[in-house]
């Protein structure tokens, strides 16, 4: 087959991590070769495939080693079902420039050509702060683009900016960047599904699937596990699970169409 | 955000930043300047000072040193870097060091300050030059100057203080001379120029402020009674070194015929007699004027170039002065980049017109 890449953006504390590492899980499930990034400096996309480690992230290899002498089983961890996972890292808060940490992760693990599998998910930190953050969209990345939000009105707000990038990205000839759909984790609002899914179509795509907050989230997290692998027979597996497949049998990929702030807000009033 | 047009006159526009800074610090010969970027931003500079001073006969090595910075640099802060670097340079024991910052730093947001502003033993002195906020090359001139000042803490200044404008006790008296262009073809011209004026008025240079000096002579910065400066872009030094040491100052070198004006002023100034030196001063340039008499009456026209437009004004003075047409269709003949500087200047680029007329 050929290999899908796919990158997860959304708002900061939404539940990209939680969610791309219980969909490898998923995915890993089918018999898929999975690779998971972490593009963000706080380096915990992977924890949960890990069963709670961090692992040493691709900037810190290169921090105290220099890109010379680092090799490719140094950065890549075997986690959860065989899923390999990498952690690009970054600066310290407050200092340097994250950004570009992810411009040279990427530049590394490309010269290592680490970048194999049938699935690669990217999990990319809360909003496209900067050209370094856009990365994983550009040409020989992800072409997949999922936003992971949820009802609440800035959580639409970023993933609405995301479009922007999105759109952006998308009108350069050889991009292949393309919006995949729209994953609600849900904050059990009233009509959350509904509002999220309206969202979706205004910007010109559909919600992929509905994810219900569940507590056994929680639980799978403290027992340091994604809950695909802690609880396998909950309903919030079977609903990783439904993801997964939704996202191998995707073929609608569009340029989204992002909404004025006025809109989004009305938006977001109609459904309160 | 900073959209900053140049404001001056001098055709100095746009340019490096953290040249123009450089171009003042590595004059300072007992300093160490350290460009905190990338090594090129520091190679560049190298490279373009060494082979300016070897044309003005004057080989120097700037004293400079990188901290070289890589991409880990950039993406985990170069402060660390920064901090090492200075550790670094203090072997050779700097009587000042200079830090310059480039573009990347400031976009990366390093605080250079607070490396700079630990205990080394020897002054540390910062000097904002990211050209990309809008600098340019005489920004950095202007920066670096004003940084430097900020040296002459022990500066007695009192001759400047005590006095004012006026020098009614017959003291001494003396003239700095403030952000002389140290990169120009024609430096030595233009100062020897200046000093022979300054001293047909009793008016010795105190400083020259920068140009070839060590740390310490910094110091006596405040003691002249009057700045001159090398051209209006330095206006804004001028005003802090009048609000630091109360010394008034002067916009400009005087630019082509305008000798007689500048001495005048100067001495108004400084409570100096002028009258007989100007009365020479005129003279010379009747006697001068005379000497390219073959000139007069040619219809002539000026090539076209970037030139300051006080260039331009200076010449059509000159060609009033001989009698020459200024025609679209008359001899072109050339124009200096930067003002003509004094009857020196003046004869320079007469010679420069009377090569063209008589080629």
């Amino acid at each position: 087959m050929v290999m899908k890449q796919i990158a997860l953006y959304g708002k900061g504390g939404i539940g990209k991590s939680t969610t791309s590492a219980n969909l490898s899980a998923a995915l890993s499930l089918q018999g898929l070769d999975i690779l998971q990034i972490g593009c963000d400096p706080k380096r915990d996309s992977t924890r949960m495939l890990m069963h709670g480690n961090f692992i040493p992230t691709v900037m810190d290899l290169v921090r105290e080693r220099g890109d010379a002498t680092v090799s490719l089983s140094e950065m890549v961890y075997s986690g959860f079902n065989g899923i390999r996972c990498v952690e690009a890292g970054g600066p310290e808060p407050g200092v340097g420039c994250a950004g570009r940490g992810i411009i040279a992760t990427f530049q590394l693990l490309e010269k290592f050509g680490a970048l194999t599998g049938d699935v690669i998910v990217y999990d990319v930190l809360g909003d496209v702060v900067c050209g370094g953050f856009a990365m994983p969209m550009r040409e020989g990345y992800a072409q997949e683009i999922y936003l992971v939000t949820s009802g609440e009105l800035m959580s639409l707000y970023a993933a609405n900016n995301i479009c922007k990038a999105i759109q952006r990205l998308s009108s350069r000839v050889k991009s292949k960047c393309r919006l995949a759909g729209v994953i609600c984790n849900a904050k059990n609002q009233p009509r959350e599904e509904e509002l999220v899914a309206e969202f979706a179509r205004r910007v010109n795509s559909a919600l992929v699937q509905f994810i219900p907050r569940d507590r056994v989230v929680q639980v799978a997290e403290l027992n340091r596990k994604t809950v695909i692998e802690f609880d396998p027979g909950s309903a919030q597996a079977e609903h990783y699970r439904v993801l997964a497949r939704r996202v191998m049998e995707n073929t609608r990929f569009t340029i989204p169409t992002p909404l004025e702030i006025d809109d989004l807000e009305a938006l977001a009033v109609e459904f309160m | 955000m900073t959209l900053k047009p140049s404001q001056s006159n001098s055709c100095r526009y746009g340019g490096c930043t953290l040249t123009g800074a450089l171009s003042v610090t590595t004059h300072v010969r007992d300093a160490v300047t350290v460009v905190h970027g990338p090594a090129g931003c520091t190679h560049h500079n190298f490279s373009l000072f060494h082979a300016t001073s070897l044309d003005n006969d004057a080989p120097v090595i700037p004293n400079l040193v990188s901290t070289g910075l890589s991409e880990t640099d950039i993406i985990f802060g170069g402060e660390p870097a920064l901090d090492r670097t200075l550790d670094s340079v203090l072997p050779s024991n700097p009587g000042v060091i200079f830090v310059l910052s480039t573009c990347v730093v400031d976009t990366i947001g390093d605080d250079i300050a607070m490396v700079c502003g630990k205990e080394r033993g020897v002054l540390v002195v910062p000097v904002p030059t990211a050209g990309f906020i809008g600098g340019t090359f005489e920004d950095g001139v202007n920066k670096a100057l004003i940084a430097l000042a900020g040296m002459a803490e022990g500066s007695r200044g009192t001759n400047a203080r005590s006095a004012g404008n006026q020098n009614p006790g017959n003291h001494p008296v003396s003239a700095n001379i403030i952000g002389e262009k140290n990169l120009e073809y024609e430096l030595v011209e233009n100062y020897t120029e200046v000093n022979r004026l300054l001293s047909a008025i009793g008016c010795p240079v105190n400083c020259r402020f920068v140009h070839d000096l060590t740390s310490a002579r910094i110091a006596t910065l405040g003691d002249a009674q009057v700045n001159i400066l090398r051209d209006p872009a330095l206006v804004p030094v001028g005003e802090y070194l009048k609000k630091r040491f109360k010394t008034p100052y002067i916009r400009s070198f005087p630019i082509g015929l305008g000798s007689p004006v500048f001495l005048e002023t100067v001495a108004e100034v400084c409570g100096a007699e002028s009258r007989d030196a100007v009365a020479r001063e005129l003279a010379l340039q009747v006697e001068t004027l005379g000497t390219f008499a073959d000139l007069r009456g040619s219809t002539i026209s000026f090539a076209p170039a970037l030139v300051d437009p006080k260039a331009v004004s200076a010449a059509k003075q000159l060609a009033r002065a001989l009698d020459m047409p200024v025609r679209k269709n008359g001899l072109a003949v050339p124009l200096p980049t930067t003002p003509p500087v004094g009857i020196a200047g003046v004869r320079r680029l007469l010679h420069r017109w009377r090569r063209a007329i008589h080629a």
